[in-house]
């Protein structure tokens, strides 16, 4: 048994986790039920009348989880708005940052032992910086494709400019159909790193999306991103 | 013809009477995709305005698209060119030929200029200083830009007009685009299509010619009333597509059924067209209908994306991006797998370390 003194740090407001759940099954949800509306399944009824599965319903499904994410979006940006903890994005304007980022990697290559503390990592933030930048392109091309059903339609307006920036309508479904592969790779990476991270440093990253605490042994070096400055 | 004619009196001149140019009014009003309110504004165009002169180009293409244009049947193509406009050049229609009939284009183009109404078929071939596309001694891009001067407005018949067409494709040896880019400023209506449908053809220049105004323009330049419809949306076989019944082949029971065509790469979803509605020659048909994926023909550069017959793009051997992706998730998983195995052992030199009080914390 070894005893320890670690401090608890404070970062995730409840916007921010609640956000993060919605996203984690909508994404699913889309992944999925997005695949199936490019292949779809036959599921041979005994007649046609019966089919089982319906491209129309697959399509809702998808529809409906894409509202809900971007719904829950709201929440994502109230939080940052409310919370210094949920700001935690690359700080590429900062010379350390990069010097950090080196240092990350090494260890992530397995040629160091371990990487300096951190509330979030330099290269956890640029993936999550890269996820939002995926999802961003997933509703644009998203909407694209949805509202141009009706293009004379304030949708058809907000969005029909996607479709023409990539060429093309059938370009944004490609785009979107890659880009979906991208976050599934995303997500395999992401949900390894955060066992991970539980398993070598112990610091709570997994709890940390349900109670919103990180424990850290030592002062992290982002810490001044949640605490005000400390007076010498 | 100094003072030129009106539609009715060349109804009238052709022995035709006012009733039938009635009759044309509404017809063509319905064509224009307008509504019956219109007829009024319509008879009132074509009893006063004096009929529009058009110079007809073609440039680097088939002329399918004038196959496609006399087949219109509401108006007639014959009607359109005979009593509707002032059709005064045009390759492929024109009886004359050779000089003179170079000289009455250059006629044309300093009697009307500024007036009339430019229609191009055909894309511009720029490599080699457009000597792929020669007509008349010069090359087309040289007519183009020479006559497009003078217009009143331009028509982009076809997707060889609007974006380079089919011998644009990779790797385009002639270099070949639409004309947009050597037109200057002058407003231009894009009539894409491999062929456009026959009526879409007539209904536009009628109504430039009708109106004297360009007929409402989504963002691509395409009028309104033609292309503001995905296929996907009007076609009759999207119920098949709703309830997931589809043909995974030519030959099957799924094909012979008349579901869907989704499965074998239908670029209807993609596609903005009146196939779907309108339909062709006189809504008897369309490719759809007659068994066919739509190959999304009034699309930019449909000629470059992805293969036909499949809904992506595939790579060769390795397939398409379902395959690929679901290989580097495997190999992402894998990856991960050997990454933890490593970490462990990692950990456990680390933990004895940290017994052996050499903690070593980071860049420390
Ligand atoms: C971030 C999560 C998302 C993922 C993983 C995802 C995934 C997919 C996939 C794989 C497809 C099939 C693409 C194709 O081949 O046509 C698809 C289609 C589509 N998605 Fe998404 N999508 C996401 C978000 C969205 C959003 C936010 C919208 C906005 C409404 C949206 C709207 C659509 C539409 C309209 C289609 C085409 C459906 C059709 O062709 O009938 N998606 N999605
Ligand atoms: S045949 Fe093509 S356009 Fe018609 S419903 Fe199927 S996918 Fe859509």
């Amino acid at each position: 048994m070894v005893k320890e003194e670690r401090r608890i740090y404070y970062l995730f407001s409840p916007f921010l986790r609640i956000f993060h759940w919605i996203m984690a099954v909508s994404i699913l949800v889309m992944f999925v039920s997005g695949l199936l509306i490019t292949k779809p399944v036959y599921i041979n009824a005994l007649e046609p009348t019966y089919t089982l599965f319906l491209v129309d319903v697959t399509r809702s499904v998808h529809f409906l989880a894409a509202f809900v994410f971007c719904a829950s979006l709201i929440l994502r940006v109230y939080g940052y708005i409310i919370n210094r903890g949920d700001r935690l994005f690359p700080r590429v304007l900062e010379g350390h940052f990069y010097s950090e980022t080196v240092d990350v990697a090494l260890h992530y290559m397995l040629l160091k032992k371990s990487h300096a503390p951190f509330l979030r990592n330099p290269l956890a933030r640029m993936s999550y910086a890269g996820l939002y930048v995926m999802a961003a392109i997933e509703i644009v091309t998203g909407f694209a494709m949805y509202n141009m059903a009706d293009p004379n339609t304030i949708g058809g307006f907000l969005f029909g400019w996607v479709n023409t920036v990539l060429g093309g309508e059938y370009m944004t479904h490609v785009v979107h159909h890659y880009c979906a592969w991208g976050i599934m790779l995303f997500v395999i990476g992401h949900i390894y790193m955060a066992i991970r991270a539980d398993f070598m440093e112990g610091e709570g990253e997994i709890s940390s999306m349900f109670n919103g605490t990180k424990l850290l042994e030592h002062e992290p070096k982002d810490a001044c991103e949640v605490e005000p400055p400390k007076t010498k | 013809m100094e003072k030129r004619e009106t539609m009715l009196e060349s109804y009238l001149r052709r022995g035709l009477s006012r009733r039938t140019f009635i009759k044309g009014c509404v017809a063509l009003t319905t064509m224009m995709g307008l509504s019956t309110d219109m007829v009024s504004k319509v008879v009132e165009a074509a009893e006063k305005k004096p009929l529009p002169v058009v110079i007809w180009l073609h440039g680097h293409e088939c002329t399918g698209c004038d196959e496609s244009f006399i087949r219109s049947g509401a108006p007639l193509a014959s009607d359109l060119v005979l009593t509707n406009i002032a059709l005064e050049y045009d390759h492929l229609l024109s009886a004359g030929s050779g000089e003179p009939f170079e000289h009455h284009l250059e006629e044309t183009v300093k009697k009307y200029w500024g007036q009339y109404i430019l229609a191009v078929e055909g894309a511009v071939s720029t490599t080699d200083n457009g000597t792929f596309c020669m007509s008349g001694g010069k090359p087309f891009v040289e007519t183009l830009q020479r006559v497009a001067k003078g217009a009143a407005a331009i028509i982009a018949y076809g997707t060889c007009a609007t974006d380079g067409g089919i011998q644009g494709a990779k790797p385009n040896p002639t270099g070949s685009a639409g004309i947009k880019h050597y037109t200057g400023t002058k407003p231009i209506i894009n009539v894409p299509g491999c062929p456009p449908i026959p009526e879409v053809m007539t209904g536009v220049v009628m109504h430039v010619a009708l109106f004297g105004k360009i007929p409402p323009l989504d963002s691509e330049g395409r009028p309104k009333q033609f292309y503001g419809n995905r296929i996907h949306d009007t076609c009759y076989r999207r119920p098949f597509f709703d309830a997931g019944m589809f043909a995974d082949s030519y030959d099957d029971e799924g094909a012979k059924k008349g579901w869907c065509l989704y499965k074998l790469g239908c670029r209807g979803p993609e596609t903005y067209n009146s196939c779907g509605n309108l339909r062709w020659y006189q809504g008897m048909s369309y490719p759809i209908q007659s068994g066919a994926a739509c190959i999304g023909c009034s699309n930019a550069h449909f000629w470059d994306e992805g293969p036909m017959f499949a809904r992506l793009p595939e790579y060769g051997p390795l397939g398409d991006i379902d395959k690929i992706g679901a290989g580097l998730a495997v190999a992402t998983a894998a990856g991960v797998a050997v990454h933890a195995a490593a970490s462990v052992v990692q950990k456990q030199q680390r933990d004895k370390d940290k017994e052996n009080g050499k903690e070593q914390v980071g860049n420390k």
